[in-house]
């Protein structure tokens, strides 16, 4: 898995990449959790070019969640596709998640 | 209470009919619990759709058996037995461990949470993201067995002793576009 970032005025997108599976996916708990450390109140998670989460990657995702609600901070998640989404949906946190169609709209949400 | 898939408990249940299926064990090495997983699904036909749904649900039950079960020891073997056509998939997934002797907690655990979903409480839910016990890590999920109730359709069912889970997934069938051909 690899992790990229961009910057929109206050908002880091965090662009992920790869698999997130039982081998990787705490790599993203540690990054954002620097971000949270760091005072960055708006997040974006990019999931368009992950084809493939597992539980620990689920895992990954509501560890993230929590940690940015009890900070009263805002993330959405972007570009869930294909088998990530399936997944997601299993395990009936599609409507939990504040999950966005893209990061054009993320940006537009975040920034209002 | 909310009607909820249930993991079962029972050792003699159908899904514990090895008959036809293919065996293959290995050893209880974490890095390899994913290719552990493709060496299982290679062998489905390849007209099943969501194939790499299908390898990661088999790969949460190899991990779960390896983590869980034989707490990672290299000594201790996972067993597997499956077989694939275009209209199911069928595992049987045992290790060497204890047992996961806490299903019925799990179940009502999950009943719980279920309810959270149907009455839209979720500030409740936060209460039942993750299904952990003492000997969960960090990096436990906590949520793979959700999404096996859910995905595996034709049922989960641990034997008695509980170091061994039995699951079937039906896969619709669609009939090929075309004309049908009476014999009639």
């Amino acid at each position: 898995m690899e992790i990229g970032f961009r910057r929109y005025k206050d908002v880091y997108i965090v662009d992920v990449q790869g698999d997130m599976d039982l081998y990787n996916a705490h790599e993203l708990k540690d990054v954002i959790n620097k971000l949270l450390d760091k005072n960055i109140t708006k997040i974006v998670i990019n999931l368009e070019s992950v084809d493939y989460i597992d539980s620990s990657g689920v895992g990954a995702l509501i560890h993230i969640f929590t940690s940015v609600k009890r900070n009263g901070y805002k993330l959405r998640i972007t570009n869930v596709h294909g088998s990530v989404a399936k997944v997601i949906k299993l395990t009936k946190l599609m409507g939990y998640f504040p999950i966005v169609e893209d990061v054009k709209t993320a940006l537009q949400e975040l920034s209002a | 209470m909310s009607h909820t898939k249930e993991i079962l408990i029972d050792g003699k249940h159908p899904l514990f009919d090895k008959s036809g299926m293919f065996y293959k064990e290995f050893p209880s090495d974490y890095r390899q619990v994913r290719f552990f997983s493709m060496l299982i699904v290679q062998k489905a036909p390849a007209e099943i759709k969501e194939i790499n749904l299908l390898e990661q649900q088999i790969s949460e039950l190899i991990k779960n058996a390896v983590r869980h079960g034989n707490k990672k020891d290299p000594d201790k073997k996972v067993r597997v037995w499956a077989s694939f056509s275009t209209g199911h998939a069928h595992l049987i997934v045992e290790d060497e461990g204890e047992g996961f002797q806490q299903i019925e907690e799990w179940n009502q655990f999950n009943s719980k949470r279920n309810e959270c979903f149907e009455n839209h409480n979720f500030e409740e839910l936060e209460n039942y993201f993750s299904y952990r016990t003492p000997n969960s890590t960090e990096d436990d999920g906590g949520n793979a067995l959700f999404a096996a109730v859910e995905y595996w359709d034709g049922g989960v069912v641990f034997n008695d002793k509980k170091n061994a889970i039995a699951v079937y997934k039906n896969f619709n069938e669609k009939k090929r576009p075309g004309i049908e051909i009476s014999s009639s």
